[in-house]
């Protein structure tokens, strides 16, 4: 029962403990800026209890959904900086500063570790006649600004194919549709040609619903060696979407680097990666300096990527 | 199909699935017979308890509560005439008289047994349709489904008894509210008036809690003084002894009226957002019109009380068909069904029952076994439920009240939602007041982010306007979003004539 924890974490709000025991004496609560059931959340629902298990306390999962993930952060933002407020974030937070969204980055926050990797596929539609990734590339270099991408605006799903418009100077047409799935389903009706999606969806590809055209990883994936990476077709874009966990500037050092232990041994556990694979996600963890050396380096690229296409705001 | 459906039903026998199943239907049937409480309400007040289980056992649970609400209606209204729930108000028609009449336990009965024949009639079409009717969604684009949203509004706006205009300001409103937040393409902040909370707009549950749950309760407290009054209607020492062989002949000599009637709780079931209310009503007159001796309903004939209770248990089988195979809730209490998928990290959808074979099987393994355990909670407590429909309201209305304030703080753990449930019990209550009707309203809060949504798909993929009028089904669609529209006036002249006629009040609009 999830509302036990959730009733016992309002109660502790209100109790407002005095005392400063050992970190945590309350429940953490964790902010998923997105809603319950979608693939961050899955991830964080996962991952949140073997974090639990590290910590010796309780983590709650609170799904702020909305304005492409910025209203939670901006809830999380708003918490004071005591540990017991930690976000959820992936690629997107660099995407929404830079397209104006909003104005929180991460450098608002400080990294706890980065947890996962899922790497981004050329998917198409049943419907069109493109066999391989050069089969529509050469319809593409045809047919300018016809081909509909189907992506959510401004966001990870859209910065992917932008990529590989600029790798292979094609002009793609997108058409918003926001989330996997409502994306999953224009592909199979042929509402749209062409998206990015992920091994989550490889149930459909084997049963001829869905084409996987190319991985956008360093080499093939062993779950589907039948399908080449982008790499080895001569298109240089490597794509991902990494999620990791930040605290709140000015946390408490003790608190920081107990949750920092946690989020890393929790990374760690084989149960994780196990259930990651069903997700079609890799475990890749990265402590805090390495995240934040990451994270400066996404950020340099989204900037450039907003740029390239003409949405940077500022 | 069938390997799935064995298997389904193999897996709903055991405990774990069963006991939500059989606890939620009994949850149901008391919700369902307590008059003044909702279905809709009861399957709010369960939700929360499910986010803990596993999907299959939430849905399961959800489900009993459906199925065994669709039942337990009938209760009150054939002892104290009047209705547990919307969906049971043509129940009252001929079954209270007929109580009346000194046949109580033939009333109960029939609409108990009517129902689970209605339930199972609804059961075949729902396995059968739901997967065709799946792949027949695929092929709506943008442009289908922006027409037959469309479509379902003016429906619900014409359904409004008294007032087209009331209804369609109603849908209006319900759209607005949507507006607020962001906008669905870039996430673009709009009309938040600089209010934090608002930012993420308004997630529709709370709403319809607030809506469903605290306006109604609130109306409901305004006429508490009837309740006692109903308590004194019923006769204590009631029997509801009766024989059931000959109940059954009752039902199974009258097969026109079962089947006929099903079906139109299957076909409102189906159409998006209309629901039981609609149907059971339409069923009866129905049966009324096609007898051959018209006269006789209202006087407490076993016809009535088949018509009703048949359509609107047939009605649930159908709104779970459009649920799981276009992801559009069929009505308020599917709405809730749909946020429990939802929690539950399911997308319902086009593609839902082939992804997830075993969980829509499941649930249709979970909708026909409800209707066997609403039957033997019924033989084995319908003397309790008697005692159940005259519980005090004072006591009851707290209660729900503080279950759907928890349950709408545990949705996402976050107080924004608590505080939508506050503005919106408000708002609806002020709404009921002033005669604006509540189904339209809340149907536009759950479709109006869609309608934007496709409509910007719509013309991003092709700028062509004409597109919504040349696709041949969408075209269908907004041709029958016309009609509706234009029945609905005509019906309501005609109306207005009539009552003109007579000389009474006038239907404003």
């Amino acid at each position: 029962m999830k509302i036990l924890p959730a009733v016992a974490c309002a109660l502790a709000a209100l109790v407002s403990a005095a005392a400063s025991a050992a970190y945590p004496e309350r429940p953490i609560k964790l902010i998923v800026p997105w809603a319950a059931g979608g693939d961050t959340d899955v991830i964080y629902r996962t991952f949140a209890p073997l974090m639990q298990k590290q910590l010796g306390g309780t983590i709650v999962v609170a799904n702020v959904g909305g304005a492409s993930g910025t209203k939670g952060a901006k809830e999380a933002l708003a918490a004071p900086a005591d540990g017991y407020t930690i976000f959820a974030v992936h690629d997107s937070i660099h995407a929404t500063y830079y397209t104006g969204v909003a104005d929180v980055n991460y450098t608002d926050f400080e990294p706890i570790c980065l947890v996962s990797s899922t790497p981004s596929i050329v998917t198409a539609s049943p419907k069109t006649s493109w066999r391989d990734m050069k089969a529509l590339l050469a319809d593409a270099k045809a047919r300018p600004g016809q081909i509909t991408v189907g992506a959510t605006l401004g966001s990870t799903s859209h910065f992917f194919p932008a990529m590989v418009e600029q790798a292979t100077g094609v002009k793609f047409k997108y058409v918003s549709y926001e989330g996997t799935a409502p994306r999953m389903n224009a592909l199979l009706g042929g509402h749209v040609d062409l998206a990015e999606s992920n091994l989550t969806q490889k149930g459909k590809a084997d049963a001829g619903q869905l084409r996987f055209l190319a991985i956008a990883t360093a080499t093939r994936n062993d779950e589907i060696p039948n399908v080449p990476t982008l790499k080895e077709l001569g298109i240089d874009v490597e794509y991902a979407v990494n999620r990791g966990l930040l605290a709140l500037k000015g946390t408490p050092a003790d608190a920081l680097a107990r949750l920092r232990a946690a989020c890393g041994a929790a990374a760690r556990d084989p149960g994780f990666a196990e259930a990651m694979k069903k997700q079609g996600t890799l475990v890749r963890y990265l402590d805090h300096d390495a995240y934040a050396a990451f994270l400066r380096k996404e950020d340099g690229l989204n900037k450039a990527l907003a740029k390239e296409l003409g949405l940077l705001k500022r | 199909m069938f390997e799935l459906l064995g298997a389904g039903l193999a897996g709903m026998l055991q405990l774990k699935y069963l006991a939500p199943l059989a606890i939620g239907a009994l949850v149901g049937v008391v919700g369902g017979a307590i008059p003044g409480i909702t279905i809709t309400m009861t399957v709010i007040v369960v939700l929360p308890f499910t986010f803990g289980l596993e999907p299959l056992q939430g849905l399961a649970a959800m489900i009993g509560v459906y199925v065994g609400g669709e039942t337990g209606g009938l209760i009150a209204s054939c002892l104290l005439g009047i209705p547990g729930k919307p969906s049971a108000v043509a129940t009252t028609f001929d079954g209270f008289p007929m109580a009346r009449k000194g046949e109580p336990g033939r009333a109960i009965w029939l609409g108990i047994w009517a129902s689970i024949f209605g339930g199972l009639l609804g059961a075949i079409v729902l396995i059968a349709a739901t997967e065709p009717l799946a792949r027949f969604a695929l092929q709506f684009g943008p442009w289908e489904y922006f027409s037959l949203f469309i479509l379902a509004l003016s429906m619900v706006a014409g359904l409004v008894e008294s007032s087209l205009a009331k209804g369609l300001a109603s849908g209006a409103l319900g759209c607005v509210v949507t507006i607020l937040g962001n906008d669905p393409v870039l996430g673009r902040e709009r009309l938040t008036l600089g209010i934090p909370w608002l930012e993420g707009g308004i997630p529709f549950l709370p709403v319809l809690i607030g809506v469903f749950a605290f306006a109604q309760i609130m109306s409901d407290v305004e006429k508490m003084g009837g309740a006692a009054s109903a308590e004194q209607a019923l006769d204590r020492g009631v029997s509801l002894a009766v024989s059931h062989a000959r109940v059954l002949w009752d039902i199974l000599s009258r097969p026109f009226v079962l089947l006929w009637c099903s079906f139109i709780g299957l076909v409102i079931g189906v159409l998006p957002a209309i629901g039981g209310s609609a149907a059971n009503m339409l069923a009866w007159d129905q049966a009324k019109k096609f007898s051959r001796h018209p006269e006789k309903f209202g006087t407490g004939i076993p016809e009535g009380i088949i018509a009703s209770e048949s359509s609107n248990n047939a009605n649930v089988a159908g709104s779970l068909v459009t649920i799981m195979a276009f992801g559009i809730p069929g009505d308020a209490v599917t709405a809730v069904m749909l946020g429990a998928l939802t929690v539950h990290g399911i997308q319902s959808g086009p593609l839902f029952i082939s992804q997830n074979a075993q969980i829509a099987y499941g649930m249709f393994a979970a909708y026909i076994l409800a209707h066997a355990i609403v039957l033997a909670i019924l033989l084995l407590g319908v003397r309790w439920m008697l005692r159940i429909v005259v519980v005090p309201r004072s006591i009851l209305f707290p209660v729900v009240l503080v279950l759907c304030t928890v349950g709408a703080y545990a949705l996402g753990n976050a107080m924004a939602s608590v505080y939508v449930l506050l503005v919106f019990g408000v708002a609806g209550y002020a709404m009921v007041k002033v005669g604006f009707p509540l189904a339209p309203f809340i149907l536009g809060v759950i479709l109006g982010d869609q309608i934007e949504v496709n409509l910007i798909r719509a013309l991003m993929t092709n700028p062509d306007p004409w597109l919504f009028l040349t696709r041949p089904i969408s075209g269908l669609l907004l041709g029958a979003a016309v009609l509706s529209i234009a029945a609905a006036l005509w019906q309501h002249h005609r109306q207005r004539r009539r009552m003109a006629a007579a000389g009474a009040g006038d239907a404003d609009f």
